[in-house]
């Protein structure tokens, strides 16, 4: 039931991508990503994805979690191909169908938006499956941190995101079971007009959010028990600490990053 | 170590109203002391409790936790480390992702500084057989470890009172039996005070004193032995006795001659034995 | 077989890493107007069980039985057995989202296509049935009544469907000692007058066991008890160690026995234990 919810897809490890700091990773990934829409060869294309997957096999994440994020892309990236292939003109021509040609940039950047779409998967997935989600929620509020001085209160906001994340596996099951209770009698959330079936999820809307909120007055009691205050101090069990193979790993980065433009690839 | 002092409380908006939910309550817990709370609903039994750690203050009279007042608002947080609280609802109460973050959690909010906090967690959690469940997350712990972890959480911050409002109301009998033990357990080998709420009487049998409250006010309040063989009064509010009293009741009337401050089940088998071979 | 099971098995997200074969090839049949417990600690699969016996879970493999016929998929199927078994959930009043007691109550007889007069003399009937007076209660919001009533209010919701069959989890959970022998002995008397099939998941064994006739006791998913109440009850040991515990009455008496008194150990409650302690007093001066 919930057991199959592990939310972010994390998954345990100790591997050196897994311990790197959160907010390392966070921006090490922005820079994958600039680095992944700079390069302009095949060298430097297949190189990219040639290191996702080294990486791959260094966290010892089994790699078919890795093949299941490509599927949704899987579509996407189909479509583009026929698209680059078959109506993107210049360079030499590979083929006539009829009027449809095949031309030699066409080809170069289909290859290119999949060599690409797979990267982007591979390294998203590189971040999202060694770094738990409230880790990468606590590196994302750090960034936003400035915004406090504009009155965003933050440390609330990652708040009020870690106890989400905490209460998604407990809210999924009891909407589980409300449902159930509401199909043993009678209730029918699949025929009937549009309006028919929104309205048949009031049974269900109801409910959640009356627990929802009940929930959330004994989850604030509970917590001020225990001496939590808006606007006080708080320190962490967990410190984000950068380690220098932290530093490294950035620095790889940027170094990719920089070789990259200067060799012209 | 706590001490209400003619303390009285009104729900917001109903103090012309209504009856007040609680008034007149004069009372002393002592340091190690096991107290169970009784009464039937809306007596007021958590209303008091939460005017122990000050998450309400009193509308008369004044709460005074180890010499500090819960009205005093700089001490807040002081009062609530001294007494902690365990809620009746297991999941309503755990609000981090993992088990070792949640009884982390009242340590955060006093600002420790995180290698204390790692060692306090560790300790606590090997103290209550939580070690091998650090890294779970709260929603695939059964009932009874969920409430071992708030109880876990309200340790760590090293308190001297640990209040409950009926915390295994929610649980099998297996986590009952847990949450019972493991707090039995703290009371004797660490001298923590512990005010339990509960609807159970055989959850109140082993306390040092019970209180009985009904409307408000504090009706009765001695050793178990005495209050629940007091079963007029107990039925009178619509309350069971344990249910070796009772039956020592009615047996009684067909003429068994049982001692008068029974509790126990085996303490009623004995006697009914020892009749038997007198006879 | 009037309902019941023949090996069913259930596995929750079967092929994945995280597949929990919450059932393991259960059989069992329920004779008609029994009233059978179902026992076993958290996590045993009782819920997984009942939730089978009115269609809203599937077997993975094995079959459910209602009334002679497999159930099957079909929704006209379900649906109309939906109106013959009943199954009440716990806590059942946080389910609630109507305006009215009424519309509660009648939620599920309008859902199986009633029309609004023959729901109205359902929801009366079942409001009446459960004890709760149908005129002053009717327009009240749900939310605004008390405990017991919401408890009372929410098994109407599911009576209003005229089940043969009442499965109920956990009935009493959250309800002090005055309102759980209010809602065991209401249970007690559908049975015996109406006629009612009664199935209850539950734990707390005291107000209860006296009225089975027969326990099914889970664990693991594994059915390892099914018999007539006298016989599971006598097991003690074992359902000690499966977390369970019986009726303290129970408790003092197999003490008694223990001791050499010759007392019976198969009574549930408080007078039975009464009778039987006086009937061996009476013995011993004869």
């Amino acid at each position: 039931m919930s057991r199959s919810i592990t939310l972010g897809q994390y998954f345990p490890g100790q591997s050196m991508i897994h311990c790197l700091n959160p907010r390392m990773k966070l921006l090490s990934l922005l820079l994958v990503l600039v680095l992944l829409f700079s390069l302009q060869t095949y060298l430097g294309l297949a190189t990219l994805l040639l290191i996702a997957i080294f990486l791959i096999v260094t966290t010892r994440v089994p790699m078919r979690y890795f093949l299941r994020g490509l599927r949704p892309v899987l579509y996407i990236a189909i479509f583009a191909l026929v698209i680059y292939f078959f109506f993107t003109s210049g360079g030499v021509v590979l083929l006539r169908i009829g009027f449809i040609t095949v031309e030699s940039e066409g080809v170069r950047e289909g290859i290119f938006i999949i060599l690409r779409l797979i990267s982007l998967v591979f390294f998203s997935l590189l971040l999202t499956l060694t770094t738990t989600p409230l880790s990468l929620t606590h590196g994302l509020g750090y960034f936003l941190r400035p915004l406090r001085y504009i009155g965003l209160p933050t440390e609330e906001v990652a708040m009020i995101m870690a106890i989400a994340l905490r209460f998604i596996p407990t809210l999924m099951e009891e909407s589980q079971r409300l449902m159930r209770a509401q199909l043993s009698r009678g209730a029918d959330f699949e025929t009937g007009s549009i309006f028919k079936r929104a309205k048949s999820l009031i049974p269900l809307i109801v409910p959640l959010f009356v627990s929802a909120f009940r929930r959330a007055d004994e989850l604030a009691l509970a917590m001020e028990a225990r001496g939590y205050r808006i606007g006080a101090t708080r320190t962490r069990i967990h410190e984000d600490l950068i380690a220098p193979r932290d530093w490294a790993a950035l620095g790889m980065v940027l170094g990719l990053l920089v070789a990259s433009l200067v060799l012209g690839l | 170590m706590i001490e209400a002092r003619n303390l009285a409380y009104y729900y917001p908006g109903e103090e012309e109203t209504s009856l007040p939910a609680l008034s007149g309550i004069n009372l002393a817990v002592r340091r190690g002391e096991y107290l169970a709370l009784l009464g039937p609903n809306g007596s007021g039994k958590t209303t008091l409790l939460k005017l122990f750690n000050a998450l309400l203050t009193p509308s008369e009279g004044e709460v005074w936790v180890k010499g500090i007042s819960t009205v005093d608002e700089d001490k807040i947080t002081e009062v609530r480390r001294y007494c902690g609280m365990i809620f009746q609802n297991p999941d309503n109460q755990l609000v981090a992702t993992t088990v070792e973050e949640d009884i982390a959690f009242g340590l955060e909010n006093l600002a420790l500084p995180s290698a204390e906090i790692k060692e306090k967690v560790i300790d606590v959690a090997s103290l209550l057989g939580l070690d091998h469940l650090l890294q779970q997350p709260p929603h695939l712990l059964s009932g009874g470890e969920k409430q071992r972890v708030a109880i876990a959480g309200v340790l760590a911050m090293q308190p001297h009172c640990i209040l409950m409002d009926e915390p295994t109301a929610m649980l099998d009998p297996a986590g009952r039996r847990d949450v019972i033990e493991t707090v039995g357990r703290l009371n004797r080998e660490q001298d923590l005070a512990v005010i339990h709420v509960t609807h159970f009487p055989e959850e109140a049998v082993f306390a040092d004193r019970v209180i009985i409250l009904n409307q408000g006010s504090l009706v009765t309040q001695g050793p178990p032995e005495i209050v629940f063989n007091d079963l007029k009064l107990l039925h009178s509010l619509g309350l069971q006795g344990p249910a070796a009293v009772e039956l020592a009741a009615l047996l009684r009337k067909d003429g068994f001659d049982l001692p008068s401050q029974l509790i126990h089940c085996r303490e009623l088998v004995n006697s009914l034995c020892s009749l038997e071979r007198k006879s | 077989m009037f309902i019941g099971t023949e090996k069913l098995t259930h596995t929750y997200m079967p092929g994945t890493p995280f597949a929990n074969e919450a059932l393991k090839e259960v059989t069992f049949d329920v004779k008609q107007g029994e009233f059978v417990l179902v026992i076993g600690p958290s996590g045993s699969g009782k819920s997984t069980l009942i939730q089978h016996l009115n269609g809203i879970l599937k077997p993975s493999s094995g079959k459910v039985y209602f009334d002679g016929n497999a159930i099957g998929s079909d929704k006209g199927e379900l649906f109309k057995l939906r109106r013959r078994v009943g199954l009440v959930f716990q806590m059942p009043e946080e389910h609630f989202f109507s305006e009215t007691v009424y519309d509660e109550v009648a939620f599920a007889p309008r859902n199986l296509g009633f029309d609004e007069s023959e729901v109205q003399i359902r929801v009366t009937s079942a409001l009446e049935e459960v004890g709760l007076n149908a005129e002053t209660l009717a327009e009240r919001h749900p939310f605004q009544i008390s405990a017991g009533q919401k408890r009372l209010v929410a098994l109407a919701s599911v009576l209003s469907l005229n089940p043969e069959v009442l499965i109920l989890d956990e009935p009493t959970a959250g309800l002090d000692s005055s309102g759980r022998r209010n809602l065991f002995s209401l249970l007690t008397r559908l049975n015996r007058s109406k006629g009612l099939t009664v199935l209850i998941c539950t734990h707390h064994l005291d107000e209860v066991a006296a009225l089975a006739d027969s326990v099914l006791v889970l664990h693991h998913g594994r059915l390892i008890f099914n018999g007539l109440a006298g016989e599971i009850f006598s097991r003690r040991e074992q359902l000690y160690e499966l977390g369970l515990g019986l009726p303290a009455v129970t408790e003092i008496l197999f003490g008694l026995s223990e001791k050499g008194m010759k007392v019976r150990t198969d009574i549930y409650t408080l007078e039975g234990a009464r009778l039987e302690i006086n009937k061996v007093k009476r013995r011993h001066e004869k």
